[in-house]
């Protein structure tokens, strides 16, 4: 994805965000400025991200592609490299948060550690199967020790 | 000034107590082990460890997250410095001078630099916090909700325009912000807002779920198979790190303006630490007589940005704890973490919790004295830390994050939401969109609405109150003057084009 269309996107997804916000907060009790109902606050803040959705989309299509007048990149992806979508690690990365959450509830701490840690490092490419059984089991213990054992978590140890 | 003495003299008395003490050592410890990690800034990490917070007594638990806050900051600057991995935005301008030393093999000495310049900093801005405190105060106590809301403001403006990236992007971002404060029971009228019929969502967005979301998973999501961490080719001793006495001399004055940037920069609300430390390296580069040795390897570049990030650090807890107004996205996670203790910032927090307040100062000087104390001879095993692969780093990361949210309220569904934030967060980081915003503008939101409605109330739906009662005037006209900074500052750059 290049520069242009990143901005029209970032636009497109505020703007559909703002409207949506706007739409629904229209149905909450909006109220008067004298005595504001629930539905003001957020259909006001709904409204500026339409604006700035547009601000975004209009900046964006007057400005020239110059690579030199775009401004950076936020700091936190400047030690990054490589295809932005990674498709294997982002279904293992929330396959693995998602597992926690279901088989926290029906199976427990122990099955639901194991799983999510496993899940979640075969995300890696450079992670084998075995690396991320060894990984799961090691973590797993710890969680049962530190956080079973130690701090007493409510999530039962195994539950069906 | 006398009386400011006696609590601070107090305030020792809280934090050396062993619970509470004990509770600082882990915070600096855990903070800066953590901190060192790859992608782990001071955000995340104290994300990580909320749910501790939940369990302990208030005290130990703002003492314990002030302790993971600057301690997580230092080992950032220790990831910057030996491997070229800024994993905390403010510290990547010290990669470019810091890595340089590193690999003229004097990555010791800019390590020993950068630790005197934060501790030097952060002195001078416990001493300004002290006194500049209880003035404010004061002040504070005739402030109406009208003149809340302008500071409010004017902090959201500058906390989404002075961060690097484009200033609109930062806007909306606080903006999305404020409408995930939003999500949940109107406080005045009961109504259920945007649960999309989720029983779950009535009580509100989880702080701990949305940070780890948007600065945990969606950090993971990005970074999974991208990360370029080269092997860490940096051996440093305790002997290293003692700077010699040309080096001291060296970086004295750098210190000392980085320091008188931080603080200015501090005072001022929104205004990020990673504008504040560019700020002092840019500044430095102007002073010195040899700007050609900037970018190679020149201690100057280490010492003045490291001392500004400490220093602005510190006086940042001054709006913070003293009108309840955080200055970025750290301080509101601080703040967020008091509220979930049932105890309400704002001016009455200095006279109904002086054990918080005075403790928390005189922790600083505690948990700073820790840090070198602790760094001197630890240096080796942050090093060795910063070895941990990314592929076994991130699932386990992810296993605590899950555990961790799920602890704070015992609820699986937060973490589903974490799961959802992460999926967000990475989208927006795609599209180059900042998020600390969000963070902002999140906990900002209810006490932000809360105000707003008040000031219409009292005046009657009258909106001149916002510029007619001094201070929110003065704030608003603040917020305006920034506003039309930025659009100055783009006109000029289109007219450039």
């Amino acid at each position: 994805m290049d520069k242009w269309t990143k901005d029209h996107a970032g636009g497109a997804l505020m703007l559909a965000t703002g409207v949506a916000v706007v739409v629904a907060g229209l149905g909450y009790d909006v109220g008067t400025l004298r005595e504001m109902g629930p539905g003001y606050f957020p259909v006001v803040l709904g409204a500026l991200l339409a604006l700035v959705g547009v601000a975004l989309l209009a900046s964006t299509r007057r400005a020239a592609p110059r690579p030199e007048a775009t401004p950076q990149p936020p700091a936190e992806l400047a030690h990054l490299a490589g295809p932005v979508l990674q498709w294997r690690g982002w279904l293992c990365i929330v396959g693995g948060v998602l597992a926690f959450v279901v088989l926290g509830e029906h199976g427990g701490l122990v099955p639901a550690s194991f799983v999510s840690v496993f899940v979640a490092a075969l995300g890696d490419r450079g992670n084998t199967w075995r690396a991320a059984a060894g990984l799961a089991a090691v973590m797993t213990v710890l969680g049962v020790v530190v956080f079973h054992y130690g701090l007493h978590l409510v999530l039962p140890l195994f539950a069906w | 000034m006398h009386d400011s003495l006696i609590q601070l003299l107090y305030g020792f008395g809280i934090a050396l107590q062993p619970g509470n003490l004990m509770w600082c050592v882990f915070g600096v410890l855990v903070g800066n082990l953590i901190g060192v990690l790859p992608g782990m800034g001071p955000l995340s990490t104290i994300s990580l460890l909320l749910p501790i917070v939940a369990v302990i007594a208030p005290v130990p638990g703002i003492l314990m997250l002030a302790g993971i806050f600057y301690g997580s900051q230092y080992g950032g600057a220790i990831g910057a410095i030996l491997l070229n991995l800024p994993s905390h935005p403010p510290h990547a301008v010290t990669c470019l001078d810091g890595y340089p030393l590193t690999l003229q093999g004097r990555g010791g000495a800019a390590l020993g630099i950068t630790m005197l310049a934060s501790f030097f900093a952060a002195s001078v801005g416990i001493v300004v916090m002290i006194f500049l405190s209880p003035l404010l105060v004061r002040a504070a106590n005739s402030f109406g909700p009208a003149d809340i809301c302008a500071i409010m403001l004017l902090g959201l403006l500058a906390g989404a325009t002075m961060s690097r990236g484009s200033p609109t992007k930062g806007v909306a971002m606080t903006l999305f912000g404020l409408l995930c404060g939003v999500i949940g029971t109107d406080a005045m009228r009961g109504t259920a807002r945007y649960t999309l019929g989720i029983a779950e969502l009535r009580d509100g967005v989880e702080l701990g779920g949305l940070t780890m979301g948007l600065f945990g998973i969606a950090d993971f999501l990005v970074s999974v198979n991208r990360t370029t961490v080269s092997p860490a080719n940096a051996r440093v001793r305790m002997r290293d790190m003692r700077p010699t006495r040309a080096d001291l001399r060296q970086s004295f004055w750098p210190m000392l303006r980085g320091t008188g940037v931080g603080t200015l920069f501090g005072a001022l609300p929104g205004t990020g630490p990673t504008i504040t430390t560019f700020l002092a390296y840019a500044l430095e580069r102007k002073w010195t007589k040899t700007p050609e040795r900037f970018g190679r390897g020149a201690l100057e570049g280490v010492a003045a940005p490291e001392a500004a990030s400490h220093s602005k650090t510190q006086v940042d807890f001054i709006p913070t704890m003293s009108l309840g107004i955080p200055g970025d996205a750290v301080m509101a996670l601080i703040l967020g973490a008091l509220i979930m203790k049932g105890i309400q910032p704002g001016p009455q927090l200095v006279s109904e919790h002086p054990d918080i307040f005075w403790g928390l100062v005189a922790s600083f000087w505690i948990g700073n004295v820790l840090l070198v104390i602790l760094n001197v001879p630890l240096i080796g095993v942050w090093v060795r830390m910063l070895r941990v692969p990314y592929r076994i780093l991130y699932p386990s990361a992810l296993f605590f994050i899950c555990v961790g949210v799920y602890s704070t309220r015992n609820n699986l569904f937060d973490v589903a939401i974490t799961a959802a934030f992460g999926v967000i967060g990475a989208i927006l980081l795609m599209l180059e969109f900042p998020l600390s915003p969000i963070v902002l503008g999140f906990v900002l939101g209810p006490p932000l609405e809360e105000k707003f409605r008040q000031a219409t109330l009292l005046s009657r739906g009258d909106l001149s109150v916002f510029v007619t009662r001094p201070v929110a005037a003065a704030f608003v006209g603040a917020s305006a003057l920034l506003v039309l900074a930025q659009v100055v500052a783009w006109l000029r750059r289109r007219a450039r084009a």
